[in-house]
This record gives structure tokens, sequence and C-alpha cells, in this order.
């Protein structure tokens, strides 16, 4: 895990011909806030135990919820920064991940059909999340973040390029 | 509960979207008894695992009126239960036009189900052991939407079940009705009961024989798999310990286990049983089963992916699985009867399978390349294979790790103790991933994945120089395209132009039917392929 890995910058998982575009950074503060929904009442019970009891060694557990914490807001960034995606004339491309890199090719034809999906914290930080569905279940290209203006163009720009190439199975 | 129909005889007042539908049919009228029981066996079964804790008190109970009323209540359960067959039996109805199947089911729930015929995956027609006893048979139709989504018709006199399969096969593949004006003569609501109307029964199409598994080796085959050899092993385990420490009560532990070793035989041997597979112009017919008989047709051009794979055990005798991945198959338990092509292939009969899917690989020598993919290791066979230093992330397989583009398929290759080899035709591509973990990336490799539907099939290669494997994911994404463009039509018979079915001759994916003769397979089998059907 050291920081040689900028994310997106070798070849396998990045075709030449292709623009990549990244997602909106405002899914950074959508993770962190969700994180902090979870952690903070977490680790604000953990600090209140080891205050009442007042055992030393209990304070090892809200140091390890804050360092899961300062972890995390190191990692979003990245995750965030890594995920793109790419129109090509025939097939999208989604990628994602650092230390587990996955790029996703699925092509206009094969399509059956796309979600567009934005819970309530989504909605706050205005973006929403595009899933793309094929006739295979382990078809996992959804791209999160999306704007909601450009989630719902490239909605219709999927459904009317999958309808142009005969979308079946 | 109002809404239960007091008239029968009228047609469903309800608004329906499909009020233009004619022909309406019933199920068969004895339906409701082979349905009913299965109310009381549940219930049976839920009073016996409630009572299953404390079953000696039970039994204690059961003396006088207790017993009295239990029986009572059985008999009432089993009342209820065929009651509900039945008026679920009268408001069931279906209809098949020339675009779809039409299904009406539901009491409380109405439900109406339209499935698309030139959607049409396959088409099954299942006898349970009691519908076999009378004559009945279910069909039923996989259109793919994911589970739940098959169109079940349930029971049918076998005769009619087999001419509507027919029928539905020919119309989902193109083809027009015989004598195609004929379609009015049902009165609209008027059930002739059991006796259907149809108007020009369709001819059942001809089928060959390719092959058939004998009895012992199944058997034998499933005696020799690696859950009855653990069985065994637990089992020898248990008679140890309990001579050492003198205690037979530690051996009732291993009823659990041998329960569930004793059921996976079974289900294997049960499913397995009379296992004959044919070639017709409706595609590939699958007969299986011991108990429950099931014919299957898989129509050309529908097997999404096939996978050819070897255990340890059955290296000696040199027996191979063939599994297929079929969209609407492939969902829970399913995916261990419907998706089997051969449940104890030899090498030949594996080949065999692999030409009724793919007649053409697409290659000069299928057979070399079959073999290479089935025991080669490396570059053999032309397949590109893992560099050396995949070895650090798997080193007992990595020289197995491989794939092989042909002009029709990708063949993929893995494994070296439990063999395995998957191929898939080009036009069958759903979507394709790259992916990479952080040593594989220290050491330059990455996995090629390719996406199939639900089944038992999911092709990919690991280890790959990362170049080579983004480079086969951009080529076979151009390949896939080029090859869906040039594909068979969903209607199958519209890639030949026929208007009726009046050639026997099997025509696969491809409209040029290439003769091959190398790719036939062994003489053993009943001399299916290509070359012998032009005579």
């Amino acid at each position: 895990m050291t920081s040689d890995a900028v994310p997106g910058t070798r070849e396998p998982f990045d075709p030449t011909d292709v623009t990549w575009t990244p997602v909106s950074s405002r899914l950074i503060g959508a993770r962190l806030t969700v994180t902090a929904i979870v952690l903070g009442p977490a680790l604000a019970l953990l600090v209140l135990l080891a205050v009442l009891v007042g055992a030393t060694w209990l304070w090892v557990f809200p140091a390890v919820v804050v360092l899961l914490v300062v972890w995390i807001l190191w990692l979003v960034p990245r995750q965030v920064r890594a995920l793109a995606y790419a129109e090509r004339a025939d097939d999208l491309l989604v990628r994602r991940g650092i230390m587990f890199r996955s790029l996703v090719v699925v092509p206009y034809g094969r399509m059956q059909y796309v979600d567009v999906n934005a819970g309530p914290i989504a909605r706050k930080f205005q973006i929403a999340s595009v899933q793309l569905h094929t006739a295979s279940s382990a078809t996992s290209a959804s791209i999160e973040g999306l704007p909601p203006h450009e989630a719902a163009r490239l909605r219709d720009r999927m459904a009317s390029r999958g309808e142009a190439r005969l979308a079946g199975l | 509960m109002t809404s239960t129909p007091s008239t029968p005889n009228a047609p469903d007042v309800d608004t329906t979207s499909d009020d233009d539908v004619t022909g309406w049919r019933r199920m068969h009228p004895i339906t409701p008894a082979l349905k009913g029981w299965k109310v009381l066996v549940a219930v049976l079964a839920i009073g016996w695992f409630q009572a299953g804790e404390n079953i000696e008190q039970a039994i204690d109970l059961l003396h006088g009126p207790a017993f009295l009323a239990l029986i009572g209540g059985f008999l009432l359960i089993g009342l209820i239960g065929f009651g509900y067959s039945a008026v679920a039996w009268r408001v069931t109805r279906f209809a098949v036009t020339d675009e779809a199947v039409h299904l009406r089911t539901g009491i409380l729930f109405r439900q109406q189900r339209q499935a698309r015929l030139d959607r049409l995956q396959a088409v099954d027609v299942v006898q349970p052991l009691l519908a076999r006893l009378v004559g009945l048979a279910e069909l039923k139709l996989e259109v793919a939407g994911g589970s739940g989504s098959a169109v079940s018709l349930a029971f049918l006199r076998e005769a009619d079940a087999e001419a509507l399969r027919a029928e539905l096969l020919a119309l989902s593949a193109g083809l027009q009705r015989p004598g195609a004006a004929a379609v009015q003569t049902p009165v609209d609501g008027a059930e002739p009961d059991g006796a259907p109307v149809t108007p020009v029964p369709f001819e059942v199409a001809p089928e060959r024989e390719v092959y058939d598994l004998p009895m012992g080796r199944l058997v034998s085959a499933t005696l020799r798999s690696g859950a009855v050899l653990v069985l065994l092993l637990v089992i020898a385990g248990a008679i140890t310990l309990a001579i050492v420490s003198r205690d037979i009560s530690g051996a009732f532990v291993l009823v659990a286990p041998l329960f569930a070793g004793v059921t996976f035989v079974w289900s294997r041997i049960n499913q397995g049983a009379n296992f004959r597979a044919a070639i017709s112009p409706d595609g590939i017919r699958l007969r299986h089963g011991l108990t429950e008989s099931r014919a299957q047709t898989v129509p050309p051009g529908r097997v999404q992916a096939i996978r050819v794979r070897q255990g340890p055990l059955w290296r000696g005798p040199d027996w191979w699985r063939v599994e297929i991945n079929v969209a609407g198959y492939g969902q829970g338990d399913q995916q261990q009867r419907d998706t089997v092509l051969h449940p104890v292939a030899t090498r030949g009969e594996a080949m065999t399978a692999l030409w009724l899917v793919l007649p053409d690989l697409g290659v000069q020598d299928p057979t070399a390349l079959v073999e290479a993919a089935l025991t080669g290791m490396d570059e053999v066979g032309g397949f590109t294979s893992a560099p050396r230093r995949a070895r650090w992330v798997d080193p007992v397989g990595w020289r197995r790790h491989g794939v092989r583009v042909t002009e029709r398929a990708l063949v993929t290759r893995s494994g070296r103790i439990w063999r395995s080899v998957d191929v898939v035709p080009h036009e069958r591509t759903q979507s394709l991933g790259l992916e990479q973990g952080p040593i594989q990336r220290r050491l330059g490799l990455a996995s090629f994945v390719l996406h199939s539907t639900p089944g038992p099939v999911s092709p990919r290669v690991n280890h790959l120089d990362a170049g080579v494997a983004a480079a086969l994911l951009d080529e076979q994404a151009e390949r896939a395209r080029t090859a869906r463009a040039t594909a068979t039509p969903e209607q199958w018979m519209r890639a030949v132009g026929a208007p009726t079915p009046t050639e026997p001759e099997p025509e696969p994916t491809s409209a040029a039917p290439t003769a091959n003769p190398e790719w036939a397979p062994e003489p053993t089998s009943a001399a299916p392929p290509a070359t012998g059907a032009d005579a």
C-alpha cells in the first residue's frame, strides 16, 4: 500500500483511446457522512464507557475506532478519485478500485435495464448512482456519485444506445 | 374472497389487457388432486419438526381423543388443501397466440402473465412421479426474466403437453401455423375441458439421439465423487472414536452429514438416470430422471456458455461433467438439475456434447483444441497461458491458466487438480471485466473475466500478463460486437428462411453449417455429426 499507486496511471486499466470521466467529488462527502453516521455514535459510546469505568485499557477501543476513521479519511478520497467511466462508441467502461482494481466493459447491445438511485444522503449531496444491468448477474457496473443531470443523461443515452444496438440476449 | 368466480362458465369479468386473446384453455381436471396433497405433506413436515424435539411426549399424548382430534385435523387440512387447489385450478387458464403464451392464475391476487415466444429460452416437460402414474405432465417455459419468471402449465395430458411443446417451439422459431386461418374456432370463454382447441397440430420435430448414459457408469461415477469420500472418512473417524472411547452416543453427530451425503448421492443418481441427449431442429433435447422425469428442449443459440470439468477422482476413468448456462435456468436448485448437458461423459462424449452446442468451433482441428484445453498445459494447442511469474500467486495450477480465442468462441482452461474448461460463443458475451489485486499488480498480472448469464459456468482466466489481459479485453469486446451483428435471430428458423419445418436437419447457430469431418466425435456414440446429416 505504498503511494506509487496513483489511481489510474498504469496501462492495463487505462486503454489508450479512452477519455475517462471522473465522478463528482461530492461523493467523498457523501461517503464520509455515512461513515460519520455509523462510527460517530459508536465512538461516543466507547469514549463514554472509558470515562465512566475509568480503566485505562478501555481507551484501546476508541483508539481503534479513531484509527479506522483516519484510515477511511485517507482511503475514501482516493477511492472516489479512482472511480471513473468512459463512453465509447459501442460500450461503456467503468473503472474502480486502487488496491483491488477492476475494469468492466459493458456493451450497449447487452444492456437489459438501467437503474438510477439516489438515497437521502446522496440527494443532500446532489449525486445519484447509475447501475447497468445485463443478463448476467456478474456484471457489476455501477457508477456512484454522478450529478443528477449527468445520471439522467447517461440513463437516456444508455437506453437509446441499447435500442440502436438491438439489445437481446 | 368476494371476487371468487361463482359462475365458472362465464369468462372473467375483470378488465384485462389481453381481452382479444381467444382460445383460453384449462389445465387437466385431475390437477388439484396432484397439487393438493403437497399442502398435507407440508403440514406433516412442520408438525414433525415441531414435535421432533420431544417426540416421546408427543407419542404419549396421542392416545384416545387426542389421536382422533389429530386425525380430524389432518383430514381438515387435507380438505382445505384440495379445496384450495380446486379453486385455483378453476381460475387458472392459459392461451397460446402466435406471439406469446398467456397465463391467468390466482384466487385472491389475480395474476396475468405473458411470455413472449421470441424470447423463449427453453421448454421443459416435467413429470413428477404421481403425475407420471396418471399420464399427466407439466410444461415449463423459461423466458429469462430472472427467478420466478418461468411459466408453468401444470398439469396437462402427456400427449397434449408434447403437442403444445412442438407448437410453442415452432412458433418461437418463427414458423407459420399450418393452415394459419383456422384459429377462430373457440368461442370466447367456453371451456372444452381437457380437450384443447388446437386448430392444426404442429408436427413434432424429428430428433436423432446423440448419446445416452449407462446406469452403471452413473452410479460408479457418483460414488467416486469427493462428497462420498469425505463421508466415508467421517464415518471411519466416528467409528474409531466410538471404539476408542467406548461410547456410542458420539455417533449420533453423524446423522446429519450421513443424511446429507445420502441425499446428494441419491439426487445425483435420480437426476442423471436414463440420461439421453438428442438433437432436433428445435434444438437440444435432454431427457433424464428416475422418479421425476424431465424432457428439456433448449433451442439453438440459447446456450450461453459450456463448462467441461473433472475432479481428481474421475481422472482415472477419464470422465467429465458437462454443464451449460441457459438464461432462465440456473436459479437455486434448478442449477443442479437443469443445467447438466452430460452428467458423466467420456472424453468422446464430452466432445459430442460440445459439438451439440457449438457445431463449429472456428478452428481447423477442433479435436486437438479440445484435447489441449482438457488436459494441456502452457502454450500447448495455441493457448495463451499465464507467465511463469504467476507461480507466486498460484503455485499449483499456474501452468493450466490459459485462454484461446477462435473465430467463433472463447475457450478458457484452468485447474490442475480440478480441471475445468469453459467455452463461450462470442455472440453470447454479456460483459467483460479485468481485475487486479495488489500482489498481481506487483507481478504485472491481471485476471480476465467474462460475464455470462447466471448458471454453473462463470468463465475467467486468472493471472494473465497484465498487458495481454488488457489487449484480450479490448479485442474480445470488438469480437463480441461483430459476432453479435451476424448472430442468428432469436426466431432461429428465420435464419434459414424456412416457412415450414420440412428439413429434419439440425440447424445450429450459424447459417452456414460448415461440415467439418474431424469434428465428428468418436464413432462409439450414435453417429450424430454434421456430415452424416447431409446424406
